[in-house]
């Protein structure tokens, strides 16, 4: 089973030796169309490589990974989905049940499943996700600049227009993999400000300049906190 | 013999056996269409391409990769062959799973005429347009791990799981999940010579296994369904397939459908999406005759051991024996004829339950 790369339980703090220390848990969902590499990121990110060989993931796969942000160990899981249309449509309901964010993937080699965002967005919606969990896209399979189909200026345009920050990147060219760290380390950040500031939680991303561009600053690729 | 210990133990066996299961005559095989013909506007095409490209896996480890790619084409052809002859299926991702394990044993002629026969029978239910009728196959999983062990149930329930974690044992008879290709074929033996339902029993049976493991998770989705997707590569097949036997009698599905129907509306699954209830009515027959003869068989059991007979027949394995006559001896008596029900469950259809558990 593909499942569960990096997902092994990380050793964390003995609850025993540190009764106080609550890790905080983030659910992040994955979706997309099928074969646009949502399975390859979530790896990327939770077990560090790209897998040589993924299969079509069947209903619902679950990794996680533990980080650390300003001195708090936060758990993040992160629940891949299949993305063929039946396993949709009646399966993954369950899954967007309380998630903290959403990640929507597309194959910049493939405009269909750029164009299919909409329905994955009105899926969301359906789901009753509240409009303040914070959303991004990914346009993944960028290694392949030969094939490109879905210019970066008209993703941006998407992207904006969804309130989303969009991240353009290949979870399979190992100079990205820092780049697709950075993309859930970003919901972590702004979850983390979200949740410690509850006040707050009225808007999607903040109205100031966010580095909607499709590549992180320097300091985002090094991997430490973009926000 | 596909039931009992070690199956039918090799693929020379399993060619001739298979196709006798599924009432495959293997005089009689059409000849397959042009590869061309099948491709061109197949609605399915593009999706079946890219699940077989990703199939790897699927494929003895020091295969050439010539030789599998010849065999992933075929996968698409017998695909894409009893999709086209049977336009009411639908295709899922974990078919080209299943489909793989009968091309890897009988070879690409063969494999067609037996998953055409399968995929309208066995797996009928999850090549509806939608998965509902799956999902609801899904709900026994809960009901049947309430009958052996409560404890297991209420702790999965109140950690809110779910099934989701058995559906791709379930749509793909483990074909998806198990690494070692023996284990799988072994278990195919098994399903093929039962009724339809009996993989959710035999996943069941999985999680059963390992309660111990459950118990002491942390009872939070996440945690259990990470540890169930996780399936333990050493499971001792054998003795799992004789209790999924035992259970299957012990609680057979219509005496499970009164929770698996309260599942059903508890998720608000609508009870109309089961159109074919009517049909499922009509062709029931074989199913009563089923469950009738597992009533004069338990009767029968009963009377020998009297009141010794408890729930705990997982703990019991002295009991074993006669429950897996009574399953083999089913299967000899009634053969194909049991293949012929996967539509007919009347008891899957949760309107109609209601009206019988008022």
């Amino acid at each position: 089973m593909a499942a569960g790369g990096g997902g092994g339980r990380p050793p964390g703090p003995d609850p025993a030796l540190e009764p106080y220390v609550q890790t905080r848990i983030f659910k992040i969902i994955v979706i997309g169309d099928s074969n646009v590499g949502k399975t390859c990121l979530t790896f990327r990110f939770c077990g560090g490589t790209f897998p040589g060989k993924t299969e079509a993931t069947i209903g619902v796969d679950f990794r996680e990974k533990t980080v650390e942000i300003e001195g708090e160990r936060i758990k993040v899981q992160v629940w891949d989905t299949a993305g063929q249309e039946r396993f949709r449509k009646s399966m993954v309901e369950h899954y967007y049940r309380n998630v903290h964010a959403v990640v929507f993937v597309y194959d910049v080699t493939k405009m269909s499943s750029f164009t299919n965002l909409k329905t994955w967005i009105e899926e969301c919606n359906g789901h009753a996700v509240p409009p303040l969990v914070p959303r991004v896209l990914v346009g993944n399979k960028c290694d392949l600049k030969d094939l490109i189909q879905v210019p970066s200026s008209l993703a941006l345009k998407f992207a904006d227009a969804h309130n989303m920050l969009l991240f353009e990147t290949s979870a399979k060219d190992p100079q990205e993999s820092q780049n697709v760290d950075a993309i859930f380390m970003c919901l972590v950040c702004r979850l983390k400000a979200q949740r410690s500031l509850p006040c707050r939680d009225t808007e999607g991303w903040p109205a100031q300049p966010q580095p909607h561009s499709r590549r992180l600053d320097e300091a985002s690729r090094k991997g430490s906190c973009p926000c | 013999m596909a039931i009992s210990e070690g199956g039918l133990l090799t693929d020379e066996i399993r060619c001739k056996v298979w196709p006798k299961l599924l009432s495959v005559n293997t005089d009689d095989l059409p000849p397959l269409p042009a590869r061309k013909e099948l491709r061109e506007d197949n609605k399915d095409y593009q999706q079946v391409l890219l699940d077989v490209r990703r199939s790897l896996r699927r494929f003895p480890p020091g295969m050439p990769d010539d030789q599998r790619e010849g065999l992933q084409e075929e996968l698409i052809d017998i695909i894409l062959h009893v999709l086209q002859r049977n336009p009411q299926l639908h295709y899922y991702q974990g078919y080209h799973d299943i489909v793989v394990t009968f091309l890897l044993v009988v070879g690409d002629r063969l494999a067609t005429a037996l998953v055409e026969k399968l995929s309208t029978h066995h797996l009928r239910d999850f090549m509806d347009s939608t998965m509902d009728n799956t999902k609801h196959i899904l709900n026994y999983l809960m009901p049947i791990i309430d009958q052996v062990n409560p404890e297991v149930h209420d702790f999965m329930q109140s950690a809110e799981v779910g099934t989701i974690f058995a559906l791709s044992w379930l749509i793909t008879w483990f074909g998806h999940v198990l690494s070692d290709f023996r284990h799988v074929v072994r278990l195919y033996d098994f399903f093929l010579a039962c009724h339809p339902l009996m993989p959710i029993y035999f996943a069941a049976v999985i999680v059963l296994h390992r309660e111990q493991e459950v118990l002491d998770c942390e009872c939070d989705m996440a945690s259990v369904h990470h540890l169930l997707s996780q399936i333990p590569q050493d499971l001792p097949y054998e003795s799992l397939i004789s209790k999924a036997g035992d259970l299957f009698v012990q609680f057979p599905p219509s005496e499970l459908a009164k929770e698996a129907a309260q599942a059903a509306q508890a998720e608000r699954t609508a009870a109309s999406t089961f159109k074919d209830f009517e049909l499922a009515s009509v062709q029931q027959r074989p199913d009563t005759v089923l469950r009738q003869r597992f009533r004069e068989r338990l009767r029968g059991e009963e009377r020998l051991r009297g009141e010794e007979r408890t729930k705990s027949i997982l703990t019991k394995p002295r009991t074993n024996r006669f429950v897996k006559l009574a399953v083999m001896g089913l299967t000899v008596a009634l053969g194909a004829a049991a293949l012929a029900m996967v539509k007919s469950a009347l008891e899957w259809a949760p309107k109609f339950q209601l009206q019988i558990f008022p």
